[in-house]
């Protein structure tokens, strides 16, 4: 999404009404990605705000050499995983997938689809959760998730293979529900 | 245990990937943190703040001031030589510090502004002095075009400082200013050529 140059300007001088604009443009976005990453909406919230001030310090330092929703993006990425990690909830990455977790109670409603999906991800460990949303939600190489994390790229793999087949099990009861797919076919990056 | 399968896993992540949510804290929550923080701030004090604007804001309103006030008086803007001297600063030393606080200046400045205006009023409606000079017509245009200039730049700087005081009692005073001077032109122009609007 682009951003009005003058908007950007008012913005950065502490305007209010340009800095409201900003929020209210992509903090839909920017939130959801806080919020996957968390995992805990009562966190997200916390973590949020914290991104959204990192987002508005930071400002001034936007060049517009990406668009800035994904400029915002990667701040809200670095911002939200150092905040966990300052609460050492992604402190042991290397956490073992138990075969035996409670499944996500059936659902029969396809609108619940996505919440499934959602309160899936939250039974992965904070790790596991860390790789596949930035993986095969936001796009990112297992090599970005390496330095990110501070893990090797085959570490990120393994994550997110583990992660991946506990997900598949855990909403195996939508196996029958035919949701339309927003977007085109997926595809993972490298 | 069924697993689902993988395609049907990746259309939804794919869903997934679309979808946005809804913010996690309404917006005053975010600016009421962003104003702690000094990121959202007063567009009056973030514009007008600086030192040198409000001196060049000042130094504008009192040379306005001095120029309208002169030509209203049939004098020139720029005193002779002659008169520079006793002329010269007539306020006391003192008077620039002569203030115990922010609040006294502004109120000594609203003061000022409305003695000025009311005096311009006046000026307008009694003062002949010089009205017939055969250039007053074209002063007094030349004048009304620059106070119109005048306003239009004081409104649009109002549009972007609505709640300035200085911003505001300038484009008070050039209002006014223009309003005495429309007068004046109105007074001394050839009854075939006065002006009912500007």
């Amino acid at each position: 999404m682009l951003i009005d140059q003058l908007d950007l300007k008012r913005a950065i001088a502490g305007d209010e009404r340009a800095l409201r604009r900003l929020w209210t443009q992509h903090a839909p976005h920017i939130d959801a990605v806080v919020r996957r990453l968390c995992g805990d909406a009562e966190l997200a919230a916390d973590i949020s705000q914290e991104v959204w001030m990192q987002i508005f310090r930071a400002l001034p330092s936007y060049r517009g050499d990406s668009q800035f929703g994904t400029w915002a993006h990667r701040i809200a990425v670095n911002r939200t995983l150092n905040a966990l990690r300052k609460i050492r909830r992604i402190a042991k990455l290397e956490v073992d997938i138990e075969d035996d977790s409670a499944l996500v109670e059936p659902d029969i409603d396809r609108t619940f689809v996505a919440e499934s999906i959602e309160r899936a991800m939250t039974r992965l460990s904070p790790g596991a959760r860390a790789v596949f949303v930035l993986h095969d939600i936001e796009g990112y190489t297992h090599g970005e998730i390496g330095a990110e994390l501070g893990i090797t790229p085959g570490g990120s793999k393994s994550q997110l293979f583990k992660a991946r087949a506990k997900l598949r099990k855990l909403l195996a009861h939508l196996a029958d529900e035919s949701t339309p797919v927003a977007g085109k076919a997926y595809v993972a990056p490298v | 245990m069924s697993h689902l399968s993988e395609d049907r896993f990746d259309h939804l992540v794919s869903a997934e990937r679309a979808r946005d949510a809804a913010p996690l804290n309404t917006w005053e929550s975010i600016a009421q943190r962003a104003r702690e923080e000094g990121l959202i701030r007063d567009h009056r004090t973030n514009v007008w703040a600086t030192p040198w604007m409000r001196t060049a804001a000042a130094v504008l309103f009192l040379a306005g001031g001095v120029a309208v006030g002169r030509y209203t008086g049939g004098e020139p803007a720029t005193p002779p030589a002659t008169q520079t001297a006793e002329n010269t600063n007539p306020l006391p030393p003192a008077a620039s510090a002569g203030f115990n606080s922010v609040d006294e200046a502004w109120a000594t400045l609203d003061r000022a502004s409305t003695e000025y205006q009311a005096a311009s009023a006046f000026l307008a409606a009694n003062n002949n002095r010089g009205s017939t000079a055969p250039d007053s017509v074209s002063i007094y245009r030349a004048r009304l075009a620059a106070l119109e200039e005048l306003m239009r730049a004081t409104a649009s700087a109002r549009e972007n400082a609505p709640r300035d005081p200085v911003i505001n009692q300038y484009y008070l005073a050039t209002v006014g200013a223009r309003e005495a001077t429309f007068q004046q032109l109105g007074a001394v122009a050839p009854a075939s050529h006065r002006l009912k609007g500007f």
